[in-house]
């Protein structure tokens, strides 16, 4: 069968969860954020996202079924839930690093964290987008 | 479309639909912990309340509220600080210099040229930290140089302003940050780790705006040139050349000294102003600048030091040129000629460990091996020394020049320096040293001997004994000052001096003590000469010339007490009984490294000049502290069961309101009512303000930045609007002056300058007066870290190089909030005196020199009743500040007797919070924000659950003591104005709550539906 436009909107969504979940692993090492740890919800809805995404595309090869339809669903989901958590993880120190401890160093280490929030949410865009679509023609 | 036919489109649609309206359901059940965790800065932002205070109705509304304002209005208020603004600015503005061009003549007021681009865009606030912040639009319209020397009828060259505004390209700094670019068109001070730019336009560039700007500055041949440097929180600039931008080439060897830019701008004045023209040169710097060519410069007719002079100051500016104010302020700091030769400036800036460890902020240290040799007691003390031909001081070792050390080479104006448009002659008639009563008692005529009436400064010195090799001490050392009346000409007036005594106590480390341990306080036998002067340099020279030196002194001026033997008891207790000792040996670097360093000394200025101590490494004992992982919280600390939580006394806060008195029982009372759950979230979630607390009824008290007013919201954000509860200062809701927001005042160092207590108790019942109003209580506005060196770009929000200066005008500043219920703090303690890696920076110094500079600067605060007190980022020794019990529980709590609340510095790393740590030792709350629940006061900070912490009966007992610091601290404020016993807190839904609430059951309901629909299409298409 040929591939449909959710398809590609699905592996653009997943392409961006794993920017955004790899930003923020990044910017948990960082000096500035390596004390905060990493948040289970934020990599684990990340990750959670692109495996569903991952089975959603393999699942729907030869067409779609009731079940796999969630899978199409939950992605977008997971990730909003990811953006919005790691943005709130983030919060207090985006507040200093632009106010009282802004340096250059500091600014470096917040870049990951505004990449991973902007990627998860890109991500959660492009999968309501592809929820829209079937990834193959039927 | 063959898809639709047979319904998958539908399932398509419906499937979409479902995931548009689960992912913002997602995203509103997701954002619901943020906002709960956010709560307070968003009431803040948005002007929203969630909670309030209810009071019944049993009687006389007016006599809830304890402080009354001596305003009848908003507008009244604002008038006050406008004019409070101009008179602070006309008494700390700096007379440097004068051939007699100022005050200016009023033709000459008729043509006036301003020249330099900070002459139409000048610093009248910090860059970050103590920001100006401009008003328009109500009762007290704020200004810059231009509106105000209009407004008092200057007349200005009309060419020139329009020449700099098309030249802002020229001098507008951007600044790169998440969001956008900031742009500042005034000059700007480096970031950490940045570098000074001039920013003044070229010769070349105004010749090529306008080739012919020069024709009308024979008609404006006054000619007054502003050279400006920024002081900025979180900014720093950096020694000597390595502190200035390389590509500029402008022959600037230090940021604070000038650029050739510059030098050719005052050149072309000094060229443009004809036989009968002037070049006047105002300093718009919080910092000491390099200025010794512009002193030498015979074109340069006058000099004037104007700090930065907030939205009113200007006005003051102008009444000191046209004469209508005689200058009466006075240098806060040494303006050296080479500021990168102080001992001081040897150790400053990013001095790395050898294995920092960012999980720990562990990143540098500064070892400030100056010793108590900081600003003008190291430049005096060396100039005695010379003169004396003792301790190798005229080496060359930090000479400037490369000979032989000398003071003329090296200070340009001394600590303390200040001219008049009259002179005064000040006659030490009596001194009465009364260790009994702890005092020096001096009596000093001032007499105006000039032809105009003028106030003047009065500088009483102390000159303290020292035998080579001895403990270190001071040539000379500001013992007390006061500003005297207006005088006429010819008026003379005696004043009366009583100054504390133990200002001129030395800390001995190595002397016993009342307890038998060491560490105290001492006099050394022998000859205390007592003078006064108008300068530092002055009153050395009296005492050296009273010592049999020739020198230009005036040995009549000096008073000789002599102490026959050494004295350790009677300054072996504070002024609360608390015997002193050694509380701060582990701030000296050899404690932890033996030998690591060494300091200097009088006895020998070149054998013991300062190295700069770079690539220091913590070895494991060291890093034990520096994990900032001290305490371990046990069961095996107490019983528990010894601490009462939760008791159903029927007490509220308000019922002790007003008792000053910790030790009456019903404070043990109330607290015995909170929770060990309250206790834990409010010291852990401090945030910007102190939360309410519902098992004793403590009302939110709201907190502010400073020092240059309280500016944090607007007047009206917190205001009551509704007179009908009360409230004497209830702020109509069509009120202009309602957006108000007060940062407005002169910076700090210019309030040092004024050498005027009354002035800076003035500002203090004027920031009461404000608080009442705009119904805010905590005041982070008390500045009183020292100049260590004028390379800190924060030092505008301090007072001085000077501690006693410092403590002078803190004490009264903060006395005279407190007169009005108004909480105003002393910050940081201590030893924050440089930005660069200010989280978790290591100070190393001798406890003498800390205990006689930077502690000296707080300590009298403290001891006179202050009620809230900021810690500092940066670590004593090895110790976060809130973790070291010797300053927080010894010194500040003990030996200060200190009993009110404390906050740590804006939001730090969990880690670095030192929470348990911080509790143990006084802290009352951090600064960190969140959801008012156990689950996040326990995320936030792992070890912080009610399950450890609830066994450990040490702790909790420090717990419920920073509870009641804190709540005492408030009782006493005017935070409880308005509240009775039966107020009670409800909780308030915001508009932002019910929009939440609606998104999350809106999309709810419809993620239902869709997927109802889904399921619906899909069953139709099978």
């Amino acid at each position: 069968m040929k591939k449909s436009a959710g398809f590609f909107m699905t592996v653009l969504s997943a392409a961006a969860a794993a920017v955004g979940a790899a930003a923020y692993f990044l910017n948990c090492r960082t000096n500035y954020f390596v004390n905060l740890g990493v948040n289970p919800v934020v990599m684990g809805c990340a990750i959670a996202a692109i495996l569903c995404q991952v089975v959603y595309l393999v699942a729907t090869r030869k067409g779609h079924a009731l079940w796999s339809d969630v899978l199409a669903v939950l992605p977008p989901v997971l990730l909003m839930a990811a953006a919005i958590t790691l943005a709130g993880a983030r919060v207090n120190g985006i507040a200093a690093i632009m106010t009282f401890e802004n340096n250059a160093q500091n600014m470096a280490d917040l870049t990951s964290a505004i990449v991973g929030i902007a990627a998860c949410l890109a991500a959660a865009v492009a999968g309501i987008i592809a929820a829209f679509f079937d990834t193959v023609k039927e | 479309m063959k898809n639709s036919q047979n319904g998958r489109g539908a399932q398509r649609l419906w499937r979409g639909l479902t995931a548009v309206t689960a992912s913002v359901l997602a995203l509103a059940l997701s954002a619901q912990p943020l906002v709960n965790a956010s709560r307070t800065d968003i009431d803040k932002f948005l002007g929203t309340q969630s909670s309030k205070t209810v009071t019944d109705d049993t009687g006389e509304k007016q006599d809830l509220f304890t402080y009354k304002s001596d305003y009848a209005g908003t507008g009244e208020l604002l008038n006050a600080i406008e004019d409070l603004g101009e008179r602070m600015s006309e008494e700390g503005t700096v007379l440097l210099k004068n051939n007699g061009a100022l005050p200016l003549s009023a033709g000459e007021k008729g043509k006036v040229s301003l020249l330099g681009f900070s002459s139409y865009y000048p610093v009248r606030g910090g860059i970050m930290g103590s920001s100006f912040i401009a008003n328009q639009g109500t009762d007290a319209d704020t200004v810059d140089l231009v509106q105000a020397l209009t407004a008092k009828g200057f007349t200005l060259n009309p060419d020139l302003q329009p020449l700099y505004q098309g030249l802002e390209s020229v001098f507008t700094t951007e600044v790169q940050s998440w969001g956008g670019t900031i742009t500042y068109t005034t000059i700007t001070a480096p970031s950490i780790g940045g570098v000074f730019s001039s920013k003044e336009p070229s010769q070349a560039a105004l010749n090529g705006a306008n080739a012919s700007w020069k024709d009308g500055l024979s008609n404006y041949n006054v000619m007054i040139v502003t050279i400006a440097r920024a002081g900025s929180e979180n900014g720093t600039y950096l020694p000597g050349e390595a502190g200035v931008d390389p590509s500029q080439n402008l022959n600037q060897t230090d940021p604070l000294g000038l650029s050739d830019d510059e030098r050719d701008l005052i050149q072309a004045a000094i060229d443009a102003k004809g036989a009968d023209g002037k070049v006047i040169v105002l300093l718009n710097s919080s910092s000491a600048m390099e200025v010794q060519e512009l002193e030498d410069n015979a074109g340069v007719d006058a000099i004037l030091q104007i700090g930065l002079p907030g939205g009113y100051g200007f006005y003051g500016v102008a009444d000191v040129l046209s004469g209508d104010a005689n200058p009466s302020g006075h240098l806060a700091d040494t303006y050296a000629a080479d500021i990168a030769s102080s001992p001081a400036a040897q150790n400053f800036g990013n001095l790395e460990w050898t294995n920092p460890d960012p999980s720990i902020s562990l990143n540098s240290a500064i070892v400030q091996a100056e010793g108590i040799y900081m600003g003008y007691k190291y430049y005096e003390t060396r100039y005695a020394d010379a003169m004396l031909g003792q301790g190798n001081a005229g080496a060359s070792v930090g000479s400037s020049t490369g000979s032989g050390w000398s003071y003329d080479d090296e200070v340009t104006y001394p600590f303390g320096f200040g001219l008049s448009y009259t002179t005064f002659e000040q006659t030490l008639d009596s001194v009465d040293v009364d260790l009994g009563a702890r005092t020096v008692t001096a009596s000093i005529t001032v007499k105006n001997t000039g032809s105009v009436a003028g106030k003047d400064a009065i500088q009483l010195y102390v000159s303290l004994p020292y035998v080579t090799g001895g403990l270190e001490k001071s040539a000379i050392q500001l013992l007390d000052y006061a500003k005297t009346d207006e005088l006429a000409p010819g008026e003379s007036k005696t004043y009366t001096l009583v100054a504390d005594a133990q200002n001129m106590t030395s800390w001995d480390s190595a002397s016993g003590n009342a307890i038998g341990t060491q560490g105290c306080f001492v006099l050394d036998a022998g000859d205390y000469r007592f003078t006064v002067g108008n300068d530092a340099h002055d009153a050395v020279n009296n005492v050296l010339s009273a010592q049999g030196v020739s020198v230009d002194g005036d040995s009549a001026n000096v008073k000789t007490w002599s102490l026959g033997s050494r004295d350790e008891t009677t300054f072996a207790r504070t002024k609360n009984g608390t015997a002193v000792e050694n509380h701060l040996a582990d701030m000296d670097v050899n404690y932890w490294l033996p030998g690591a360093a060494a300091y200097l000394s009088r006895a020998d200025w070149q054998g013991t000049w300062p190295k700069t101590y770079t690539g220091l490494t913590a070895n494991a004992e060291m890093l034990d502290i520096l994990d900032n992982d001290i305490y371990e919280i046990s069961a095996n600390n107490g019983d528990p069961s010894s601490v009462t939580f939760g008791a159903k006394n029927g007490l509220t806060l308000a019922d002790l309101k007003g008792v000053a008195d910790l030790d009456d029982p019903r404070w043990e009372q109330l607290m015995d009512q909170i929770t060990l759950e309250e206790c834990m979230i409010r010291t852990g979630f401090g945030g910007t303000s102190t939360k309410a607390i519902p098992s004793i009824m403590s009302p939110e008290a709201i907190q502010n930045d400073g020092p240059n007013g309280i500016y944090s919201y607007p007047l009206g954000q917190y205001a009551s609007s509704d007179a009908s509860n009360g409230d004497p200062c209830a702020v109509a809701e069509d009120d202009p002056n309602r957006e108000y927001r007060f940062g407005t005042m002169v910076n700090e160092t210019v309030i040092g300058q004024t050498f005027s207590k009354e002035l800076a108790r003035e500002y203090g019942e004027l920031c009461g007066n404000y608080s009442l109003w705009a119904n805010l209580t905590i005041y982070w506005g008390c500045g009183t870290n020292l100049h260590r060196v004028p390379y800190n770009a924060r030092n505008h929000e301090y007072y001085s190089e000077d501690a006693v200066l410092t403590a002078g005008q803190g004490n009264d500043f903060v006395q005279g909030g407190l007169k009005y219920g108004c909480l105003i703090a002393p910050k940081h303690l201590a030893f924050n005196d440089s930005e660069i890696n200010r989280t978790g920076v290591a100070t190393f110094m001798t406890e003498q020199q800390a205990r006689e500079n930077e502690l000296r600067g707080t300590q009298a605060i403290v001891e006179n009743g202050a009620l809230a007190v900021m810690t500092a980022f940066n670590r004593v020794g090895i110790t976060a500040s809130n973790a070291h019990e010797g300053l927080m529980m010894d010194i500040l709590r003990g030996e200060w007797g200190f009993k009110g609340l404390i906050s740590e510095d804006f939001i730090m790393d969990a880690n670095y919070v030192t929470l348990k740590e911080a509790v143990l030792n006084g802290v009352t709350m951090s600064c960190n924000t969140g959801e008012n629940t156990m689950a996040a006061v326990s995320e936030k900070y792992s070890y912080w659950t009610l399950d450890a912490v609830g066994k450990d009966a040490k702790l909790m007992a420090a717990l419920k003591q920073a509870m009641t610091w804190q709540n005492y601290a408030l009782a006493n404020s005017n935070a409880l104005d308005g509240l009775s016993s039966n107020s009670r807190l409800v909780s308030v839904r915001t508009w932002y709550d019910n929009l939440l609430t609606g998104l999350q059951v809106g999309f709810g309901v419809l993620t239902v539906g869709c997927a109802a629909m889904y399921v619906l299409s899909a069953k139709k298409k099978h």
